[in-house]
């Protein structure tokens, strides 16, 4: 946060207008058609280092119900991170935290595409990314980037953590319901399976 | 004795089971009830519809009444392209693949067991739980799976009946102070019960178990079926074999076969008995009526306009039109429980036959090879055409890791053993070691094809997939 990085309108517009391919479907069997391991390798080359082949190994998919929205995450932080003013910036290891981890942790609950559609997470994603390069947006001063950088992020985390509670009590309700005797005894069909 | 007692006080009562019930609704479950050869009807249930729930029901019949039906897994479809996003955004489980795809084919699939383990995330997250059923099964694989459902969607039902019934020239009449179905089972444990239909005038609906059990005597299931003279007669291959037993004069307009695999020589055996339509409904508990066999395609016809068919092979990959593969719904009329990509662990080939979609070659559950005494490996399906000409009402055929084989004949037929076995030779080889077994005593589920033989399961290479 100690450098002055791009205007934050920069990333946020570039994540606006990711490319067509970048939101494609990630490679997974004889399916999709982005193969992300290829994608990461390539910009950690961009950023001058070369994940070595075990660390590249975490993005090859196996289930595509798991790891379809987290893989297309990545793809989207590729796009961003190959901005020219993040190019370079971010050491190896943390560019595959934010890749990997940080891509799971914030796909887990939100579409990927949300980060180039929303205007919220668009802000989230880009003041991410200018952290991990320790820099901040242009014309915010530290303090103001930090106020800004945490009421993005735990307003999400919040809705988060209560969207999780809702959905658990949800589920907890909907067994009971069904399980209910009244459920049990069903309803007329013409015929049984 | 706390908890039995607050079991007993969630029990509807008849109100909820029949809301609105008319007088004339009232003395036909009298009839069916006290009727002095009626059975021991073991259970209660009923339509649970509310009254104002009746015309969206008789509106969505109408809408399926002749509505086309084009099962191509294709997102340029509006209805499934709206259908897979509201899933994938009200439904937790789909919810988690992320943003909707540019094709079908780049979701993941479902199984049963991911329905078995977790069945509420894949309830919507605004759908109602006050009015939630459920139907429990246990499958051919003895998975048990809890379907989430709701008194409407057991009404729709109907719908696909009529529209398969239409194909055979069979337009429902039944209406106030008729039966119009009754559904025949034939299993030492039933759930039976009487009720009535509200879009059919409140006609009459019972659920009877032909097994001599259930009876005060065995000799009243005849005059029963004749006194109530229902307009349809469902049930199982099994229970329909039963029927054939049973002395009665009425004649059904129409009988529904589902569940399991209906032989061409049962078919001809009830159609010869009630001089009516023998339909073979293939459908599923999680999915409703699919598809109904009609011998002028030989193949199953698909019902159901909203509902999207793909046919995936071993490694999951959707095969090209006219090819054999697993069949994998998407779609339906639960709106409990939407369904995306789901393998039914079902086969056959999705084909385009005489301007209607078909599914041909239908054969339940992954297909299992067997190694004739030649050494030849064949399909289970062309056990089943060998058998074909026969009324076998319920069987299952094994072959065990030395390469002997096992074939059990359950419940009613009238197949003489010696053909039965000449058939199974004609196609496993003459000096195949072959028992055979026949069991008057029905079976509750038969899983009709296995092999202990490591090439020849294709169901457990697919069940470790």
């Amino acid at each position: 946060m100690n450098q002055e990085g791009p205007p934050l309108e920069q990333l946020t517009r570039r994540l606006s207008e990711t490319p067509a391919p970048f939101l494609a479907e990630p490679r997974v069997g004889k399916q999709g058609s982005v193969h992300v391991t290829a994608l990461v390798a390539d910009v950690l080359r961009a950023f001058g280092g070369s994940g070595d082949v075990d660390a590249l190994k975490r993005f090859e998919m196996n289930d595509r119900a798991k790891e379809r929205n987290p893989r297309m995450l990545t793809q989207i932080l590729c796009w961003l991170l190959m901005d020219p003013a993040l190019r370079g910036k971010i050491p190896a290891n943390e560019l595959l935290r934010l890749l990997f981890e940080e891509a799971n942790a914030l796909a887990e609950k939100v579409a990927a595409k949300e980060f180039v559609d929303s205007d919220e997470r668009r802000e989230e994603l880009s003041r991410m990314a200018l952290r991990s390069a320790g820099m901040r947006p242009a014309g915010e001063s530290k303090n103001v980037a930090e106020d800004r950088w945490l009421a993005v992020s735990s307003r999400e985390r919040t809705r988060l953590a209560a969207a999780s509670r809702a959905a658990e009590e949800r589920a907890r309700a909907i067994r009971e319901a069904l399980e209910r005797k009244a459920a049990e005894e069903s309803a007329d069909k013409w015929s049984r399976e | 004795m706390v908890a039995g007692v607050s079991a007993v006080m969630e029990l509807p009562d008849d109100a909820q089971r029949y809301p609105g019930l008319t007088p004339a609704g009232e003395q036909m479950l009298r009839f069916l009830r006290e009727h002095p050869h009626a059975p021991i009807y073991r259970n209660a249930s009923g339509h649970r519809l509310l009254p104002e729930e009746l015309p969206q029901v008789l509106a969505f019949a109408d809408a399926v009444r002749d509505a086309s039906v084009d099962p191509r897994a294709d997102l340029g479809q509006s209805w499934l392209r709206d259908y897979v996003g509201n899933a994938m955004r009200r439904v937790p489980h789909y919810r988690r693949y992320g943003s909707a795809p540019e094709q079908i084919a780049d979701l993941p699939t479902v199984r049963r067991g991911d329905l078995a383990r977790d069945v509420a995330a894949f309830v919507p997250d605004d759908q109602p739980l006050e009015r939630l059923i459920n139907f429990r099964t246990t499958g051919l694989t003895g998975q048990p799976l809890l379907i989430a459902s709701h008194p409407q969607v057991a009404a729709r039902y109907l719908a696909f009946h009529e529209r398969a019934l239409r194909r055979f020239g069979i337009e429902l009449s039944s209406g106030p102070g008729d039966v119009g179905v009754m559904l025949v089972g034939w299993q030492q444990r039933c759930f039976t019960y009487v009720s009535v239909t509200p879009q059919r005038g409140e006609c009459g609906l019972a659920k009877i178990n032909l097994h001599e059990d259930d009876w005060r005597d065995a000799a009243d299931r005849g005059p029963y079926i004749d006194a109530l003279k229902p307009e349809v007669i469902t049930g199982d291959p099994l229970s329909l074999a039963a029927l054939l037993a049973i002395d009665f004069a009425h004649r059904p307009r129409a009988i529904l076969s589902t569940s399991m695999t209906l032989l061409d020589g049962l078919r001809t055996a009830l159609q010869a008995r009630f001089d009516c339509p023998v339909l073979d409904v293939y459908s599923l508990n999680e999915a409703g009526p699919i598809a109904v066999f009609d011998p002028a395609v030989d193949a199953h016809v698909l019902l159901q306009p909203q509902m999207a068919i793909e046919i995936l092979d071993g490694d999951g990959e959707p095969v090209s039109l006219g090819e054999r593969g697993e069949i994998t719904l998407t779609g339906g009329f639960n709106f409990c429980l939407p369904l995306l990509r789901y393998r039914t662990g079902d086969h056959a080939a999705l084909e385009l036959r005489d301007g209607e979609w078909v599914l041909a070659g239908l054969a339940g559950r992954a297909p299992v090879r067997f190694r004739t005494s030649g050494g030849d490996w064949i399909n289970n399906i062309d056990v089943t055409h060998a058998l074909k000409p026969f009324a076998l009402p319920q069987y299952a055929l094994l072959q065990a890791a030395d390469g002997s084989l096992q074939f059990d004949v359950h419940g009613n037929h009238g197949a003489e053993i010696g053909a039965v076995e000449a058939a199974l030779r004609a196609v496993l080889g003459a000096q195949s070691t072959l028992k055979i077994a026949t069991h008057a005593e029905p079976c509750d589920k038969v899983v009709q094809y296995r092999s202990e033989l490591p090439e020849g399961d294709q169901s457990l290479a697919a069940v470790a997939r």
